[in-house]
Formats: structure tokens, C-alpha cells, sequence
């Protein structure tokens, strides 16, 4: 799971909306939408839905959000920690049947494509966002060879297992590119019961799949000091209708390499009175395992600027007793709807690094 | 029955008088409030005109094809901050609306200086798919396609085959455009006043009428203070009751006049009307405190204006001052305000003059139905001197109006003449240049009965001899060659086209002149690509419609990097065909197509927008002539019934009925010719105002004055129609059995 959903934000952009407050959620993630029975109702993720590559890694028009996320923990060739994400959201205004695009000279605005790319190094942080509407040619997404592109950030198929991420951010505040090199290891890991993930007790929910062992290879330039990076990312992809439970205001969300070669997705989502805990498990030999709220923990340590920068996760039943904390530094994205994204170092009786996502704070 | 009851009950017995004055608070309220919607679009419409916005860079196309939607995709995936920007006719109101795409637009806060996203909330701006839609909806051409392209998209940035063009959405029109809103004001304030006038007269007649009913009401002890406050409540109701449906009235007119009236402002200063949200309360609260002020403090005494003999001395004091500073008033606010003293002036002055010339008459003849005729007509000029007044004012604003839009219609019908000597026209493409094509006609078109020339607009800075520098239009035309040459100079030197083409000097348009004070001999600096040259002016030429001075240069003289903004060929071709030119100039240019323009479309188009440029104009004065024509009708009416009696007495002095109505029709047809002719002056006058001051002052170019006679005919025959029509009504008044004998304590107006 990622910062996701920030689609709506542009929901709430074109709105003339600016505030994610009350019942709906962060971001308006926990907007009703009309359930698929009514005519023109955008369809609802579940278990019998299932996952098909590569087709899922196209967009879903029938859905009203989905993302592609890129997290990478990366080092310097000093050794120095470097950490980056790209997001790419579609927001649909309208469902649709894939194949029924509209004219691009209509204009139409049946969906809206954001992307937010983000380096974190040496306790800064740097942020972009990038804003489309839908089937202009300016932004969209392809499954095979897979493509996501908004203006000149784009995310491309070059081989079967490699892909190629360039992203350049213009912005004075924020001038930073990065072009990299990913080299896909192992089998996509389908999260919850057959791809799909649950969010709620009531059952809402999302289709969620992880490309979890990636070998990141390129330079990321910032303020014109280009510097060569190696390291490992974790690629999420998931869509939904709805994503979250009335009243339920935002989430926490962690992936973890694990430096036995384990890996841990793990988040929770914070409701009114109780929370939402899920995860997975993905041993480095053997099948992933979905965890519930019986089989994980996560509790606050510490809190910085109104963020929980520092975790306590237990997985008991796989031995696991976790510190997660970010590095020194605010780590926020500044965008439409600001939430935090930053690296994470993981000590306790494991050790390692990942991504955490905290948002609706 | 209570007080209120009582009092009320007038209308009762005089609906058509409630009638009329519910109808002329509508219609005067319509034909502000339409003005106003209208200035007032104008207004931010110029206001917008002028915003940074205008100053940006647009995206285009070095092939000159039209941009798409692909167009903006290629740009944007080269990582290029551009935005759409589709302009459409507004379907349901006057003006333009502006599609845009907000998300598109967010790029333009993080590339820009200032870090601000333009504003381009409200109208005019709509989303880009609704645009499209209605572009879609009103057929091709209805909008077409531009980039904008933010700070941080410069040239080199660009994908090959783009190339960045100013995206100017009007020029600075600084004074002239403020003087066009100006004029606009002032005619709506003229519209304003006499309305109020005619709403005063047609009420105070009411009121006359209901003396006695205030009389008894006191009688039975209703104090003044209640009465008082019970017109006032009767006008709050009656002003509520109908400038809303005039308000809306007003919108509807403004809709109607809106196309034309976008082009006037499209014509003379380059800038589109936008459709704006107008301030609906406005045009209700101000004709609500018109109606007021026209109606309240109507029960005073009457004011000593018509009393004090000392009067008409101020008034023509006030004239004469009005006179004497319009013709030398430095700006247009002054020339105003003498205009307005003038017609103070000519208020007061005029019903007391007819009533001095009807005394005098009288006295002069000894035929006692004459002496008692002009008598009548001399109580007629006191007792309607308000709508008498109106409709002197409307009468000389028509005819002012009308003699400067015939001018200016067989001014320009001659200019167009001279300027569109050529059969067809040519725009050169963007991205592309004349030089070849310029050599290609000049082989090819050798015959005598072929001539053509290339033309470059530009801007260029202009020194006067003062010292100062002003951007102004470039105009090269080359070869100078005999399309030219019929050009009617308002000065020259000798043989000036000649000496154009040998290079010897340039040609300046009369705004040019006029504005900086430059004339025929004297020599300007021009500072072309950084390079200035001093050349002596040949000749001043006429340049109706455009508020920006203009040099014209021979081509030949343009420096080689100069980079055109607008490139043309006006060709006739001798005899040569169509197809030659098309194929010639797509295989030089190659461009799919070729659009060439035949002289009589031009004519046409130009035709046109400058019919619309003064529909709006003409609408009012005519608008405003017909409330006027119909408020003198009702009050002739209405003050033929309060005199009723009078006229009675021509029957019992033996006259017959028919001959009765005879001396009727002379009356009143006395009055409304008198009230003509004493327009006339007037309406000269103000002719020659609005030519020589206000024209030049507000739109910096001048007319020749003519006056038409035939059109004060036209005006004479109207007020004829109009004392007719009081005669009609006045004749109702002597049909048998309708006479009435009234004591002459109750009849209206009080004199005998």
C-alpha cells in the first residue's frame, strides 16, 4: 500500500475542495461510490476477482482508483543512504469498459492521472507532483510492454524483467532527476486472499499484488550533483473502488527487507474506534503468508512533528520483534494532500531497511 | 375605506397612468441595466485584456497546421509546461468563454517565477471539455486550439517543428480604452437622466391630479407626514414591482446587442468581450434610487428655478461657459462636463424661452382663438418642460448620433476602396517567409494590368522631438507600387509615394499625428532590432478605427533580421488564374493549403463588423427616442385631460367640434414642432462635438463633419406623429358627453 489514493485528491482538486476532514477519509479514500448493480457503478474488488498478468499492470477503467508505487532503498557509492519513490494515480470520474476510450480532442475528463516522485538523502527530503486528465495522450498506462507515463516522467518495459524509470523535476524548489534501472527478481507476491487485500472488518478492500525483490541500478541527479546509485526497490500495485471504511482516517504502512532476505509488508488503518491490522509475510524460501490482526502488532515509540517516526512490529508467530524508525528529518510530501513517505533502518533481533508510509495525520 | 385605500384609489380610476409609468420605469430601467451589463463586461473585459497573461508565450506550429490535442500530448511528454487554452463564443450570454484544463494548469505555479498558479477560476473560464463541446456544437472555426506555455519553456527546449509566438490577447489600450468606457458611461448616465426627467413629469402630473384627494385625506385627519409616507411606500412598490422584470428586460437586451457590441470592442481595440458574471444588484439598487429621487420630493413647492427671473440669465451663463470649454477642454472628462452644462443650460432655458415666444405671439395678434392658441401652447411649454426637455435632449442625441455614424459608414466605404485595391490576399504561414515568394511574383507577374505587394507588420519605437519614445504598429509594404497610390493623404509633401519608394521617408497615420504632435516634414527616429534611423515624414494618412498610431515604411528599408508578426500579399493578377497562385505558393511554402481571400469577402467582413460596431449605439438612441416620443405622448394626454375643461370652452364660444379639433391639432403640433426645431441647434452642436472633440479624444482618430438635412426631416415627421397622436387622444376629450365642468381651483396645473 502507498500514499495512495492521493488520486482522489484530485477529485477533490477539481472539486475545489481542499480538505480531506471528516467521514471520508484521507484523501477522500472512504467516498461511498454507487455499488456495481447501479447502472454506470464503478465495479468493486473481491476475492473472486482475482489477478492476471500482465494485464493487471495495465489501468482499470472500471475501477475509480489505482496505483503503480516504486519505493527504493538505495546507497551512494560512499556508502550513504538514498531513498525514492514514484507514484503514479488514476482517479476515475467515470467507469468505463476498457476499450471505449473517448476522442482525445474531447477533453473529456473520465479520469485524472497524478504522479509524485520523491528523493530522501542526507536527512532532506525532496518532493514533485505532476497532475494530467485522462486520454489527452499526456498521461496513461499500458500493460504489455508496460508503460506508465505523465509528461516526461515515465516508467517503461525495456525486457521481460527490465525496466527503466525516468523522472525529472523543473520545480526551483525541488530540481532533482533520477534514471534508473530495474531488474525484476522473483515471482510477484498476491497479498491478502488471492490478490485480494481486506481494509476493513466490513470488508472493504483492494486488489493488491507486490514485485517485492528488485535490483535498482542509475544515478539520481540533485541540485546538478549527479550521483551513482545501487540498491534494492519494492514495486506495489493495487486498484479499488473503495478503498476505505467510512470513518476509518488514514493508514500506516510498512515494507521491509529483511537483511536475511526476508521480506515484510505490514499496515493498519486507523478508524474511529478501533484499528485495522493486515501484512505479509514473504520468507525469502517458501510462499508468502497473509497476517491478520492476531498475527501482528504495531505500536508507536516515538513521534516527530506529528508523525509515529518510530515503530515496534511484532510478527511472534515468525519470530520477528522489530525497531522501524526514520532517519533524522522531515519527510513529507508537500503535495495536494501532504503525507509523510520516508526510509526506514530496521533493528531488533532482525535487521534491514524498507519504506513507511504514514498518512491523514 | 382607510387612508391608504383612498389614496390609492387614483390609479383606480387612471389605470392606463399607472400603466404607463409602471412601463416607463421598465423600460427605462431595461435600457439602462442592458448598458450597464454591457459597459461593464467591456470594462473587465479590457481589465483582462491587460493582465500578465496577455504578456505570455503561446506554442505554435512551424508548419502553420492548426495545433491538436496530439500537439499538446508530444509537448508534455517532452517535458514541456503547457496548457491548452480554447476559446468559444459564450451560447447563453454576450461574449467569449475561455476552456482550459486546471490540471494542465498546475505545472504553470512550479515553473513560474512568482511560484502562483494564474487565476482562472469563474467566468470566463470553463473546463476544457465543455469548451470543446461547444465548439463542437457550433461548427467548425467556432474555437480554435492554443498552447500556453509557461516561464520555464524557452525556444531551445522546444521539439523540432515547434516555435514559441507571443500569446497577446489584446494591446495596451491604456487611455483610448478607458475613454470607449467612458463615452459608454456617459451616454448611460444621459439614459439615466432623461429617464429621470420623464418618470419626474409623468408622476408629478399624477400627483397634480391628486391634490384634492390629499386635501380631503387632511380633512378627515390623516396627517402629511402619513400621506407623505404613503407615496413614498406607493413608489418603493411600483419602482420593486417593475425595475426587476426591467433588470432582466436589460439582460435580454444586452444579449441581443452583445454580438455587436463584442466586435465594436474586437474592432477598435483588439479585445474579446468575455463573458463575466454581472453584479445583478447593481443595475436594481440604482434604478431603484433613480425612481426615488425622480418621484419623492415631488410634493415641494414649486422650484424656484421656474420663478426667479435671474434664472435663465445663470442658464445662459452655463451655456455659453459649456460652449466655450468643450472647444478647448483637455480631455474627455471636461469635455463632458462642458457638454453637461451646456444641456443644463438648454433645460432651463428652453420651456421658458417657448413660453416667452408664445407671450409675445399672443400679444402680437388680435385674433382671439390665435391669442388664446398660443397662450395654450405657452402653458404647455411651462407645464411639460420636464418631458419637453426629455425629448429635446433625445431628439438632438439622435441626430448627433445619426450624423456621425452616416459619416463615418461613407468615410469608411471610401477608405475601404483605397485599401483593398487588390483582388486577393494571401497570409503567409506561420513558421514560414515571403522572400521566395516575393522573388516568385515579381517574375512572374509582369504584365501592366497585374500589381501586387508584400506587407510586414511589426511594432517599432518611435522618438518624437520631444524626446520621449513610443512603441507603435510597423506597416512595410513593398514594392510601393500603384495599389497604394490611391491612398487619400490629409497632408503631404510632394510626389510622397514616389519618394516612399525611393526610400526617402515614411508615412504616418493621423493617430500617430495627432498624438505626438508629428507632422508633414518633420523627421522621426526610428529604433528597429536595436538599430535607429531618422526619417523625414512624407505624408499623414487617414486610418479610420484603429486607436494605434502607425508608421508605414518601405519594405525595402526593413532591416534583415527584422521578424515580421503578421506577413501578406495583396495580388491582382492581371488575368492570371487561381489554381497558378495556389500551386505556386504551396510549392514555395509547402503547406497542404492555401487560403486565399477575395477582395469582396474582406469588404464584406469589414462591412459588417462595422455596421455591428454601432448597433449598439444606435439601439439606444433609438430606444431612448421611443420612451421619450411615448412619455410626451401620455403626458400631453394626461395634461389634455387635467385642461379639459378649458377645451370645453371652445365648444361654448361656438366653435364646432371639428373645428375645436383643428385648434386642438395646431396646439399640439405647435408644441412638438417647436420642441424640434429648438433641437435642431442643439443636435448640431453636439454633432460637432462628438466629431471633433469626443471622436479624436476617445477613439484618437477624427471624421469630417456633415450635417443631414434629410434625417431632420425624418425627426420633424416624428414629432409631427407624436402631436398627432396627442391630438387624437385630446379629441377624446371633446366627444359629447364626456365634457366634465370643472371649477378652475381642480384643474391640473392650476393655470388659466
Amino acid at each position: 500500500m502507498n500514499a495512495r489514493i492521493l488520486v482522489t485528491a484530485i477529485f477533490f482538486f477539481m472539486a475545489g475542495c481542499s480538505d480531506s476532514g471528516d467521514d471520508s477519509g484521507f484523501a477522500g479514500l472512504a467516498e461511498s461510490v454507487p455499488s456495481p448493480s447501479d447502472n454506470g457503478g464503478f465495479l468493486q474488488p473481491g476475492p473472486d476477482v482475482g489477478i492476471s498478468l500482465p494485464e493487471d499492470f495495465g489501468p482499470h477503467p472500471r475501477y475509480r482508483v489505482e496505483w503503480w508505487y516504486l519505493t527504493a532503498n538505495l546507497v551512494t557509492p560512499s556508502g550513504a543512504p538514498l531513498g525514492l519513490q514514484w507514484t503514479q494515480f488514476r482517479q476515475g470520474f467515470r467507469p468505463r469498459d476498457p476499450a471505449e476510450a473517448p476522442e482525445p480532442d474531447s477533453w473529456s475528463l473520465d479520469a485524472a492521472w497524478m504522479a509524485h516522485a520523491a528523493v530522501s538523502w542526507r536527512d532532506r527530503h525532496w518532493f514533485a507532483e505532476r497532475l494530467a486528465r485522462a486520454d489527452t495522450g499526456a498521461a496513461g498506462a499500458e500493460a504489455a510492454p508496460l508503460d506508465i507515463w505523465l509528461d516526461d516522467w515515465e516508467l517503461k518495459a525495456m525486457s521481460g524483467t527490465t525496466w527503466q524509470l525516468n523522472v525529472r523535476s523543473h520545480k526551483p524548489a525541488a530540481a532533482f532527476r533520477y534514471d534508473l534501472t530495474l531488474t525484476l527478481r522473483g515471482k510477484p507476491v498476491l497479498h491478502g486472499q488471492n490478490g485480494f487485500s481486506v481494509k476493513s472488518d466490513s470488508g472493504e478492500g483492494s486488489m493488491y499484488f507486490s514485485l517485492v525483490d528488485i535490483d535498482i541500478r542509475g544515478t539520481v541527479t540533485i541540485e546538478d550533483n549527479t550521483i551513482p546509485v545501487t540498491g534494492q526497490g519494492w514495486f506495489d500495485r493495487e486498484w479499488s473502488s473503495q478503498f476505505l471504511k467510512r470513518g476509518q482516517q488514514g493508514w500506516d504502512w510498512f515494507a521491509l527487507h529483511l537483511d536475511s532476505g526476508d521480506k515484510l509488508m505490514a499496515f493498519r488503518l486507523r478508524g474511529e474506534d478501533q484499528t485495522f491490522v493486515s501484512g505479509t509475510w514473504i520468507p525469502e524460501e517458501g510462499s508468502p503468508q497473509a497476517l491478520g490482526n492476531e498475527d501482528l502488532s504495531l505500536a508507536i515509540l516515538d513521534s516527530r512533528d506529528g508523525y509515529p517516526v518510530r515503530w515496534h512490529i511484532e510478527v511472534p508467530g515468525h519470530n520477528l520483534d522489530l525497531q522501524v524508525a526514520a532517519p533524522p528529518g522531515r519527510y513529507v510530501n508537500e503535495g495536494r494532500f501532504p503525507y509523510w513517505e520516508s526510509p526506514v533502518q530496521v533493528e531488533g533481533n532482525r535487521t534491514g531497511v524498507g519504506y513507511m508510509e504514514l498518512t491523514g495525520y | 375605506m382607510n387612508a391608504a385605500a383612498a389614496l390609492f384609489s387614483h390609479y383606480r380610476r387612471h389605470p392606463l397612468q399607472l400603466g404607463a409609468l409602471a412601463l416607463m420605469i421598465l423600460i427605462a430601467t431595461m435600457l439602462w441595466s442592458g448598458m450597464d451589463h454591457l459597459t461593464d463586461q467591456a470594462r473587465s473585459s479590457l481589465g483582462r485584456a491587460e493582465q500578465s497573461l496577455s504578456e505570455g508565450s503561446r506554442v505554435i506550429r512551424e508548419d502553420g497546421a492548426p495545433l491538436t490535442v496530439a500537439d499538446f500530448a508530444r509537448l508534455r511528454r517532452a517535458g514541456l509546461c503547457v496548457m491548452p487554452w480554447l476559446e468559444v463564443p459564450d451560447p447563453d450570454g454576450v461574449g467569449r468563454l475561455i476552456g482550459i484544463d486546471p490540471l494542465a494548469a498546475a505545472c504553470f505555479a512550479s515553473g513560474s517565477q512568482s511560484g502562483e498558479q494564474p487565476a482562472l477560476d469563474g467566468e470566463p473560464f470553463i473546463d476544457i471539455a465543455r469548451a470543446a463541446r461547444l465548439a463542437g456544437a457550433q461548427g467548425d472555426g467556432a474555437g480554435s486550439l492554443v498552447l500556453l506555455a509557461a516561464d520555464s519553456v524557452s525556444a531551445d527546449r522546444l521539439p523540432a517543428g515547434y516555435a514559441l509566438a507571443p500569446f497577446a490577447r489584446g494591446p495596451d489600450t491604456g487611455e483610448l480604452g478607458a475613454s470607449f468606457l467612458l463615452n459608454l458611461d456617459a451616454l448611460g448616465v444621459l439614459v439615466l437622466l432623461i429617464t429621470a426627467l420623464l418618470l419626474r413629469a409623468v408622476y408629478q402630473l399624477s400627483i397634480v391630479q391628486r391634490r384634492d384627494s390629499f386635501a380631503l385625506l387632511h380633512r378627515f385627519g390623516v396627517p402629511g407626514g402619513r400621506i407623505n409616507g404613503l407615496l413614498m411606500i406607493e413608489v418603493l412598490v411600483l419602482a420593486g414591482v417593475c425595475v426587476l422584470p426591467g433588470v432582466w428586460a436589460g439582460a435580454q437586451l444586452a444579449r441581443a446587442l452583445g454580438e455587436g457590441f463584442g466586435r465594436s470592442l474586437e474592432g477598435l481595440f483588439d479585445v474579446t468581450l468575455y463573458a463575466d458574471g454581472s453584479q445583478w444588484w447593481r443595475p436594481i439598487l440604482v434604478m431603484m434610487v433613480v425612481v426615488l429621487i425622480a418621484c419623492l420630493p415631488i410634493r415641494t413647492r414649486r422650484h424656484w428655478l421656474q420663478r426667479s427671473r435671474g434664472v435663465g440669465w445663470l442658464a445662459l451663463a452655463l451655456l455659453a461657459i459649456g460652449m466655450v470649454w468643450v472647444a478647448g477642454s483637455p480631455g474627455l472628462v471636461w469635455t463632458f462636463v462642458a457638454v453637461g452644462l451646456v444641456f443644463v443650460g438648454a433645460g432651463v432655458l428652453v420651456p421658458r424661452l417657448m413660453a416667452g415666444i408664445m407671450a409675445a405671439l399672443s400679444s402680437s395678434v388680435d385674433d382671439p382663438l390665435g391669442r388664446w392658441r398660443y397662450r395654450e401652447l405657452g402653458v404647455m411649454a411651462r407645464q411639460l418642460a420636464l418631458p419637453v426637455v426629455a425629448l429635446q435632449f433625445t431628439l438632438a442625441l439622435v441626430l448627433a448620433v445619426q450624423a456621425l455614424v452616416t459619416t463615418f459608414e461613407a468615410t469608411f466605404e471610401q477608405w475601404l476602396d483605397q485599401r483593398l485595391a487588390a483582388h486577393w490576399y494571401v497570409q503567409v504561414p506561420e513558421g514560414r517567409s515571403g522572400d521566395r515568394a516575393e522573388d516568385w511574383l515579381a517574375h512572374q507577374l509582369t504584365s501592366d494590368t497585374a500589381a501586387w505587394h508584400r506587407i510586414l507588420r511589426g511594432t517599432v519605437m518611435v522618438a518624437t522631438g520631444a524626446g520621449s519614445s513610443h512603441r507603435v504598429d510597423l506597416l512595410a509594404v513593398s514594392p510601393v507600387g500603384p495599389l497604394m497610390k490611391q491612398w487619400t493623404l490629409q497632408s503631404s509633401l510632394a510626389d510622397p509615394w514616389q519618394r516612399l519608394a525611393g526610400s526617402q521617408g515614411v508615412l504616418i497615420n493621423e493617430q500617430l499625428a495627432l498624438r505626438y504632435g508629428v507632422g508633414v516634414g518633420d523627421s522621426l527616429a526610428l529604433t528597429l532590432n536595436g538599430r535607429t534611423q531618422s526619417r523625414k515624414v512624407l505624408g499623414v494618412y487617414a486610418d479610420y478605427g484603429r486607436p494605434f498610431g502607425e508608421v508605414l515604411v518601405n519594405g525595402a528599408d526593413l532591416p534583415a533580421d527584422f521578424q515580421p508578426e503578421f506577413e501578406s500579399f495583396s495580388i491582382s493578377p492581371g488575368g492570371r488564374g487561381k489554381a497558378w497562385l495556389v500551386s505556386g505558393l504551396q510549392q514555395i511554402w509547402q503547406v497542404p493549403e492555401i487560403e486565399i481571400r477575395e477582395n469582396s469577402d474582406i469588404r464584406t467582413m469589414a462591412t459588417r463588423v462595422f455596421r455591428q460596431t454601432f448597433v449598439l449605439t444606435r439601439a439606444m438612441t433609438f430606444l431612448t427616442l421611443t420612451l421619450a416620443g411615448t412619455a410626451l405622448l401620455i403626458m400631453g394626454w394626461v395634461f389634455i385631460t387635467s385642461r379639459a375643461w378649458y377645451l370645453q370652452l371652445l365648444v361654448t364660444w361656438g366653435l364646432s367640434r371639428r373645428e375645436a379639433l383643428g385648434e386642438l391639432m395646431r396646439v399640439s403640433l405647435g408644441l412638438t414642432t417647436t420642441v424640434s426645431l429648438l433641437a435642431l441647434p442643439l443636435g448640431v452642436w453636439l454633432t460637432w462635438v462628438l466629431v471633433h472633440r469626443i471622436n479624436p479624444q476617445a477613439f484618437g482618430w477624427s471624421l469630417p463633419m456633415a450635417v443631414y438635412p434629410g434625417f431632420w426631416l425624418e425627426l420633424l415627421a416624428l414629432s409631427t406623429v407624436i402631436g398627432l397622436g396627442i391630438a387624437a387622444l385630446m379629441g377624446r376629450q371633446l366627444r359629447p358627453g364626456r365634457m366634465v365642468a370643472l371649477p378652475a381651483n381642480q384643474s391640473g396645473g392650476g393655470e388659466r
